[in-house]
């Protein structure tokens, strides 16, 4: 019970020991308190977002972008996963061009994402979920080999179809490795719809930063990494949460 | 009803099984003993449309098998592997109800009954990893009834099991054997097994020189049923159907 608590405390315990740091760095004044800001009047600016109800329509922006460009991720990403591992054939017509694709950053993508599909949405969304296609599909291709063979043979002998087998066998076997990559995934997911935000001037919490950055409102960046580093935390949190109820059986 | 003619099986330029003929008859207990190696696991995996045949023919009612079908159900030795770690005990066997395409309204109804009868009634919402390799075995049991075979192959089922669930699990088949009037081909290396369960012994032994395994003697089994784990062991014609059979061991 002790141990719990001091589990569950400890962690809570070094953040207030990082905002204390964070604190004693700004009042050493070691750089310009015009362009570093303690966290006190970071998390003032942030009240005061939430205060005038600036922070929603922004934030609300990011996470939509985020959440669509991941779960497309995640989608193609399993469906394409599963063809590659099961057929041979899908193997050979798809894994050159995913080579070629994999190591292009997302950020070279914008600039022909935004002639294509313009200043919008949908095309932040693309360019996210081109960006974090690749751990899933990395680790669906895996999973979804990865069926032991005596399952293999249990399948053959229930006389299950190849779709049945996809879906009874392969997915929930694959379903950890999946959902490891779809943890990576969504980090990478945060990290291009916020440089995306600020590459093509689309309204969002990156915009926001930059807009802040430009009008050297450093008040307003320091609010904004709080919101992206809450925001991770949510999202993570909420990962675990469900891959522990999915993968109750571990 | 279940039959091998002339049956061989080679992997590569390696003879693994030669010439085996052996017919077992409706609701017959066949048992099949010999040395390890000597091509046992082989011939039932033969037998269920899961190996190669070389030569010769594997024959179900008459028909020949050429791969799995779901009338013949096979009990593999190494049960952890067998069973689908992420669904309960219960989502286990109606696996087996899956493959038959029995309506999941019907499910229960059909799941109940079976794990009572295999001692697994109170475990149906359990994971295959919170049960003993035991309940593991009668799990995997259960699931191969619920597919209502005709016959079971059954590899060797109770070898890394401690004796006392061995003899348990031995009797529990040998009376659902009766009750559910299936028919069984049964391997085991252990010669007091085979002769206790079976109603016909098979010694299977490899040919000197080209390490073929062939098919040394059959014995019939006159033992009374039901039989029990010490006044038949102790019959003096145990002894001697154990004597008899003990030198194909060698
Ligand atoms: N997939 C395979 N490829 C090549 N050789 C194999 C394969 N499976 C089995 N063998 C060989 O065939 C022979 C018979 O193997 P098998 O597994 O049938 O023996 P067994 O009688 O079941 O032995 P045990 O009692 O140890 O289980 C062995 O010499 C083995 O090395
Ligand atoms: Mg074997």
């Amino acid at each position: 019970m002790t141990r719990r608590l001091a589990t569950l405390i400890a962690p809570v315990v070094f953040l207030l020991a990082l905002l204390y740091a964070w604190t004693l760095a700004a009042d050493a004044k070691l750089v310009n308190p015009l362009w570093f800001p303690g966290p006190e009047r970071s998390f003032a600016k942030l009240g005061e977002w939430i205060a005038t109800g600036a922070l929603w329509s922004p934030l609300a922006s990011t996470v939509w972008r985020m959440l669509a460009g991941w779960l497309a991720a995640c989608a193609v990403g399993i469906a394409l996963g599963a063809a590659i591992a099961s057929s041979p054939l899908a193997r050979r017509l798809l894994q050159p061009s995913a080579e070629f694709l994999r190591p292009l950053p997302a950020s070279a993508l914008l600039p022909p994402a935004i002639l294509v599909l313009g200043f919008s949405n949908a095309m932040i969304v693309s360019v996210v979920a081109f960006g974090c296609v690749w751990p899933v599909l990395l680790a669906a291709i895996h999973g979804f080999g990865a069926l032991d063979a005596r399952l293999v043979e249990v399948a053959r002998l229930l006389n299950f179809t190849p779709w049945q087998r996809a879906w009874k066998f392969q997915l929930p076997s694959a379903l950890p490795h999946i959902f490891a990559g779809m943890r990576v995934s969504i980090a990478i997911a945060l990290i291009v719809t916020v440089a995306s935000e600020m590459l093509s001037s689309q309204p969002g919490i990156g915009y926001l930063m930059l807009v802040a950055a430009r009008a050297f409102r450093s008040t307003d960046i320091f609010a904004g990494i709080i919101v992206l580093g809450a925001l991770g935390f949510l999202i993570n949190y909420g990962t675990q949460r469900l891959e522990g109820r999915l993968l109750r059986w571990r | 009803m279940l039959e091998a003619r002339g049956l061989s099986v080679s992997f590569g330029a390696q003879p693994v099984l030669r010439d085996i003929d052996l017919t077992v008859a409706e609701h017959e207990f066949v048992c099949v003993v010999g040395p390890s190696g000597c091509g046992k696991t082989t011939l039932l995996r033969a037998l269920a449309g899961l190996t190669p045949i070389s030569s010769g023919s594997a024959l179900f009612k008459g028909r020949p098998v050429i791969a799995p079908q779901t009338e013949l159900a096979v009990v593999f030795q190494d049960y952890a592997r067998a069973l689908l770690p992420w669904r309960t005990v219960a989502g286990n066997v109606a696996l087996a109800l899956e493959a038959r395409n029995i309506p999941a309204s019907d499910h229960a109804a059909r799941i109940a009954p079976l794990l009572a009868k295999l001692g697994l009634s109170g475990d149906g919402d359990k994971f295959p990893s919170q049960l003993s390799g035991g309940m593991q075995q009668r799990l995997q049991i259960a699931r191969c009834l619920a597919q209502e075979p005709e016959v079971l192959l059954m590899d060797e089922p109770f070898g890394s099991l401690d004796a006392i669930t061995r003899q348990q699990l031995q009797d529990e088949v040998a009376r659902l054997a009766k009750e559910e009037k299936r028919t069984v081909l049964f391997i085991t290396h252990d010669l007091e097994e085979a002769i206790y369960l079976g109603d016909r012994v098979i010694a299977l032994a490899r040919v000197k020189g080209n390490l073929a395994g062939r098919i040394a003697e059959i014995v019939d089994i006159a033992l009374p049923r039901p039989r029990q784990q010490l006044a038949t062991r102790e019959d003096p014609r145990f002894l001697q159907y154990r004597h008899r059979l003990f030198r194909h061991l060698e």
